[in-house]
């Protein structure tokens, strides 16, 4: 069967379209809570030893306000990139969905560089290591497992782009899409909190 | 391209695709629009310390609900268990930051 006739044959929401893709996508929602269950008893760790610094350098000191800006607007546009990613794949555009999930991905990276970069000065500069205090402990556990959900991410979505270039969009990869779209959005909702928490709060003292 | 696009808007007023980028652009818009705010109260030192931390808390609780409701599909109907997963994951989340402020000290 050519691309073209496959593609007319494939219906409007491929991803909802079997059973196991909806069971897919149901399943990947428990997973979600699971989730929602491990940052939130990171950022409860964070938030009781936040103030527990020793001799190191306190938030107040080590954050930088624009840095997270750019690092938030970089993650927020991933989001609406993989959103976009979505609406092509509704609209059977396979090129289009491979384009923006190129973007999520090149966005997800830029994400992670300026992430390292962070970490790097923390550590080369300012003596902030992950044993320096409870504070340095409770922050590189919280930020940076955000930050190796988001290298899954970008791994994960490119080997999906591989795997779409190979296989096609079909009612067994239309799920797969769907559901690394949800996990991106939801790695996005974790920032929100970190900003807010970590880099935010850790401003304000 | 063209009769492809209309196509597919016939298929929108159908029913059969949900809806097009328009709504997750709105989101997107309140989501800079709250982020901004948060930015903006944080830097502002006239502010008192206390007021901008539930200020801001209250901003992302916002803009977590929205990203949920718009670019997740919560909104959407038959999201019954999905709301349920995440609300039990929310549940203990919720449990676990009330010991670490209330209970916990060093």
């Amino acid at each position: 069967m050519s691309q073209a006739a496959h593609l007319d044959k494939l219906p409007p929401e491929p991803e909802k379209a079997t059973l196991e893709g909806r069971n897919k996508v149901l399943g990947f929602w428990l997973f979600l809570g699971g989730e929602t269950v491990l940052f939130g008893t990171l950022f409860a760790t964070f938030i009781a030893l936040r103030n527990s610094v020793l001799d190191g350098p306190t938030g107040i000191e080590l954050f930088s306000l624009s840095i997270t800006a750019i690092a938030t607007f970089i993650l927020l546009t991933s989001s609406l990139t993989s959103v976009f990613a979505i609406q092509a794949m509704h609209h059977k555009n396979i090129k289009n969905m491979l384009t923006w999930l190129g973007v999520t991905v090149v966005l997800g990276l830029g994400f992670l560089v300026l992430e390292i970069y962070e970490f790097y000065e923390y550590v080369a500069h300012d003596g902030f290591g992950f044993t320096t205090s409870a504070f340095s402990s409770s922050f590189y556990a919280l930020v940076g497992f955000h930050g190796a959900h988001v290298a899954l991410g970008v791994l994960w979505i490119s080997l999906l782009m591989l795997q779409i270039k190979k296989k096609g969009l079909t009612t067994v990869t239309a799920p797969k899409i769907y559901v690394a779209s949800l996990y991106w959005h939801f790695i996005d909702v974790v920032w929100v909190f970190i900003f807010t928490i970590v880099y935010l709060m850790g401003k304000v003292g | 391209m063209e009769a492809n696009q209309e196509q597919v808007q016939d298929r929108v007023k159908r029913g059969r695709i949900h809806e097009g980028p328009r709504n997750h652009i709105i989101a997107f818009g309140i989501s800079i629009f709250l982020t901004l705010l948060a930015f903006m109260a944080v830097a502002n030192s006239a502010l008192d310390a206390t007021f901008i931390k539930i200020f801001i808390v209250i901003l992302a609780v916002f803009q977590a609900v929205i990203q949920l409701a718009f670019w997740m599909h919560m909104k959407d109907r038959g999201h019954f268990f999905q709301i349920l997963f995440l609300a039990t994951g929310a549940f203990v989340a919720i449990t676990a930051f009330i010991m670490a402020v209330y209970w916990v000290w060093w």
